[in-house]
């Protein structure tokens, strides 16, 4: 039963993909108006969990309930429209390269709206003024930094007021001072708007320092949940070699092989 | 050896899978009425990319075939005396074959590979993720008018080809040559029919836009999002399309021309 809090529920979600199981048995609960991180090492899924609670992705088994609707259950249609509620900012921005900032940002009112265009204007630049680039609302993408790239995509994704807001890896390979803005710019869209946010990151400092709840993922599992004091004094070697960053531990150093010895042409009958 | 067969059946499947699904995109793709307030100037702009920024290759290669068609025709038709027939020669070889194939390979030689990078690299950089978590249909933005302005600007860059190679064929017949001006636009009028072979070289070039703008938005849909999987996808554009238009056109005449 999901619990009336959550925003989004993943109850016992199975997802393999080539052959590889992704996630075993991953549950997680979302709760409605927090931050809520989702870390673990890079390669266990996180921008995959996200594609599934967005419909992207069919889980094997288990089911994925946002805002009361099953996901993998929605005709496409229903889930079009369900996702209107979504935001998403993707690593790279995703900003459309043959559309201005300004453009970029009207598109989803533009399509999914029939505002005058003076309200679309102005919109477009309130939400350009939160991210701080109403100034560069004449620029083409290929003009942008990284930093300012993703707040444009930012800009973007809460053009329709979603309820909910997904960002993945928004802080990799962000200099300290964009990296700054970012987490100013996620903190208080969640306090102003209310938002749903799910942040997905393998930086634990950053994420942990705003977010409410945090989960890590390893293995296909989920090995650690709660607030971000619960985590840090979470008694798993595994969450703690994560969120220390040790080299070596549960998760090894080596990838696993045959003995180095063989490899090397040392064992048996060297004379 | 076993394992060459496995190998063989192997192969035999997934060329079936890839028909599948190829299939299946294209009925996603053309299903749903496209709103004309929205669809129209989208419909637009990539007749502009696909038709008219391909005039200039078509133009170009119209009048040179053309060109070398009157210089050929005529030196092998002195030989019977009957160089007055170059202008039927050379309106039914462009109306009839030269204009819808040639164009079609152009087409996919120039505006196909173009279609399938420029999907391809939205997909690499998560464009058409992103539109679908907005809620928009990639299929319906960006794929459908694509392959709809491919499907129109082909049988006009093909009717344009035929009628610059048909002055190109009198430069040299007429102009150079000096074959009797009457005799070559009186034979082309008289031995040309208009459903014949003008309609059936428009037909012709319908399916060929068609099947070329299909393979162009479906190999850059279904690429791998990395540079080598966007470089693959543009070769076989370029491959699959000039073997299903030669292909398709042997079909095409034997249905047409074939007198069975």
């Amino acid at each position: 039963m999901m619990s009336l809090r959550s925003y989004i529920s993943l109850k016992d979600v199975v997802f393999s993909r080539s052959g590889r199981r992704i996630f075993d048995g991953v549950s997680i609960e979302i709760p409605r108006g927090k931050i809520t991180a989702i870390m673990g090492p890079s390669g266990t899924g996180k921008t995959t969990l996200l594609r599934l609670i967005g419909g992207q992705l069919k889980p094997d088994s288990g089911s994925i309930v946002v805002d009361g609707h099953s996901v993998p259950e929605l005709r496409r249609k229903e889930l079009y429209t369900l996702r209107e509620k979504m935001g998403m900012l993707f690593q790279s921005g995703a900003l459309f390269t043959d559309l201005s900032v300004f453009e970029n940002v009207a598109f989803p009112m533009r399509v999914h709206t029939k505002l005058p265009e003076d309200m679309i204007h102005d919109i477009v630049l309130m939400k350009l003024e939160a991210v701080g680039l109403r100034g560069a609302r004449k620029l083409m993408p290929s003009e942008l930094s990284g930093g300012m790239t993703r707040r444009v995509a930012l800009a973007r994704s809460i053009a329709l007021d979603p309820e909910l807001i997904m960002y993945d890896e928004p802080f990799t390979g962000q200099d300290p001072i964009a990296m700054g803005v970012l987490v100013k710019l996620i903190r208080d869209l969640n306090s102003s708007m209310g938002l749903t946010s799910v942040l997905v990151s393998h930086d634990v400092q950053e994420s942990l320092s705003i977010c409410h709840y945090a989960c890590i993922i390893a293995d296909g599992k989920v090995i650690g949940a709660g607030t971000p004091a619960e985590l840090q004094d979470h008694p798993s070697e595994q969450v703690q070699q994560f969120l220390q960053g040790h080299p070596d531990g549960p998760v090894p150093f080596h990838y696993p092989s045959s003995e180095a010895s063989e490899d090397f042409g040392l064992s048996g009958g060297a004379s | 050896m076993i394992d060459r067969i496995a190998s063989f059946g192997r192969s035999g499947v997934d060329i079936v899978i890839s028909f599948g699904r190829s299939g299946r995109f294209l009925a996603g793709v053309l299903s749903g009425v496209p709103r004309p307030a929205t669809g129209f100037p989208l419909l637009m702009k990539q007749l502009y990319s696909v038709g008219v920024l391909s005039l200039a290759i078509v133009v170009v290669s119209g009048l040179f075939i053309g060109m070398v068609l009157g210089l050929q025709g005529y030196t092998i038709l002195s030989d019977f005396g009957s160089e007055a027939a170059i202008g039927q020669m050379i309106a039914l070889t462009l109306v009839r074959e030269l204009g819808p194939v040639v164009t079609a390979l152009l087409f996919a030689g120039r505006a196909g590979s173009a279609l399938t990078a420029e999907i391809g690299l939205m997909k690499a950089t998560e464009q058409l993720s992103s539109m679908e978590m907005m809620g928009v249909d990639p299929l319906r933005r960006v794929i459908a008018p694509r392959l709809w302005a491919g499907f129109i600007a082909m049988p006009i860059l093909a009717i344009i080809f035929s009628m610059v190679g048909i002055w190109g064929g009198m430069l040299v017949g007429v102009e150079w040559l000096g074959v009797f001006e009457g005799s070559y636009w009186g034979n082309m009028q008289a031995s040309v029919d208009f459903w014949d072979d003008v309609v059936n070289g428009v037909i012709k070039s319908v399916v060929f836009g068609f099947v070329c703008a299909w393979i162009a938005v479906y190999q850059g849909y279904d690429c791998v999002p990395t540079s080598a999987g966007i470089s693959s996808a543009t070769t076989k554009t370029v491959v699959y399309s000039s073997l299903a238009v030669l292909g398709l056109d042997f079909v095409l005449t034997a249905v047409m021309f074939g007198n069975f």
